[in-house]
């Protein structure tokens, strides 16, 4: 079956003139790749403009990917790239997460959830939310980490960073995300965590 | 230097060496704020591994696959073709030629041929066309047109590749 064959067996196909099986590496990869674009641009709308670059980025020089490493791991250091481009086009300011006052509006967005929608309180909403809060580099490397099954290694490898520092980089990423996780929850992260 | 935070998360995901690892077992065995702390953080792992990933819209898959043949439509017709196929077809005109000629030419009994002009025909000197300054002209010509083509070659051939 053609959706049981390996990222490679799917290249080889593509690059003999089999567009389907590029569509199937597309359909395989695609939620994992939109969702390290939400990381970086906060908007379905960008996201998916993000995301459908670099599946055409990715087309366009599938011949000259090696396979010395995952396809994924190729894959999304392209996603990395496009989203930087993506973010120093549109002049966001990346910092500004951290801004206190920014903070403040976002947490009383929050807030204005929980009161209308008290029930739709889920632990997964919240997580989203904290990841929402962090800088982009915070929120890829964890994405990468849980979501990616990538090792450190290969984490750097996608973004051009020593394992080492990709470590340090994640230890942060949690200490922050943890963080974020107790604000938005103030006394009812106790209970999830 | 190393937190107990850093310290159990590296022991949570497996990138301590076995003589740390069974260091910080015994730690956590003995150690109440470890224990805690090593359980508080093993249940963020769990959270943080259940994040859901985001679904794009339906059509994703089609609008990629749609820009893709979109961009390959647009591609000037001298990219799209494949050299090979043009060599190929080149060199099935070339042999066949080739193959006539050599079955013609060797059919040929030259001994037998006789040219029979019709009576009122007058052929014209060949030989008043082909002068000397006619043929070094047309010599002339053909350097400067290899010399020129020549140079063409070696212009495209030293042009970087575009990726």
């Amino acid at each position: 079956m053609q959706s049981k064959l390996s990222d490679i067996a799917l290249i080889e196909q593509t690059l003999g003139g089999n567009q389907s099986a590029y569509t199937d590496l597309v359909k395989r990869h695609q939620r994992f790749v939109f969702t390290l674009a939400m990381r970086f641009a906060k908007s379905r709308e960008d996201a998916e403009e993000i995301a459908q670059d670099c599946f055409i980025k990715a087309y366009r020089s599938l011949a000259a990917f090696q396979g010395q490493s995952k396809f994924s791991t190729w894959l999304y250091s392209i996603v990395y790239t496009t989203a930087m481009t993506f973010l120093r086009k549109k002049r966001l300011d990346t910092d500004s997460i951290d801004d206190e006052n920014i903070y403040i509006q976002i947490e009383n967005n929050t807030s204005g959830y929980d009161v209308n929608n008290a029930e739709n309180k889920s632990r997964s909403f919240y997580l989203n939310k904290a990841i929402e809060q962090l800088l982009p580099d915070d929120a890829t490397i964890i994405t990468m980490f849980y979501k990616g099954e990538l090792s450190l290694e290969e984490i750097g490898q996608a973004l051009g960073m020593e394992a080492n520092t990709v470590k340090v980089k994640l230890f942060r990423a949690r200490q922050r995300l943890k963080e974020k996780l107790e604000r938005n929850l103030k006394h009812e992260a106790k209970e999830l965590i | 230097m190393n937190t107990i935070e850093e310290t159990l998360w590296n022991y949570i995901d497996g990138n301590c060496s076995p003589d740390e690892q069974k260091a910080i077992h015994t730690l956590i065995a003995g150690d109440e704020a470890y224990r805690l702390k090593y359980q508080e953080l093993l249940k963020l792992n769990t959270e943080f591994s259940a994040m859901e990933l985001d679904e794009p819209s339906m059509a994703f898959t089609y609008n990629v696959m749609e820009a893709i043949r979109t961009e390959q439509a647009q591609q000037p017709l001298k990219a799209a073709i494949n050299k090979r196929i043009i060599l190929g077809i080149a060199i099935f005109f070339v042999l066949t030629i080739a193959i006539l000629l050599g079955f013609v030419l060797s059919n040929i009994q030259l001994s037998a041929v006789t040219v029979a002009t019709p009576a009122g025909l007058k052929m014209p000197e060949v030989n008043t066309y082909f002068t000397k300054p006619v043929i070094e002209g047309f010599l002339f010509f053909d350097v400067v047109m290899a010399l020129y083509l020549f140079d063409t070659f070696l212009r495209r051939k030293s042009q970087p590749k575009e990726i």
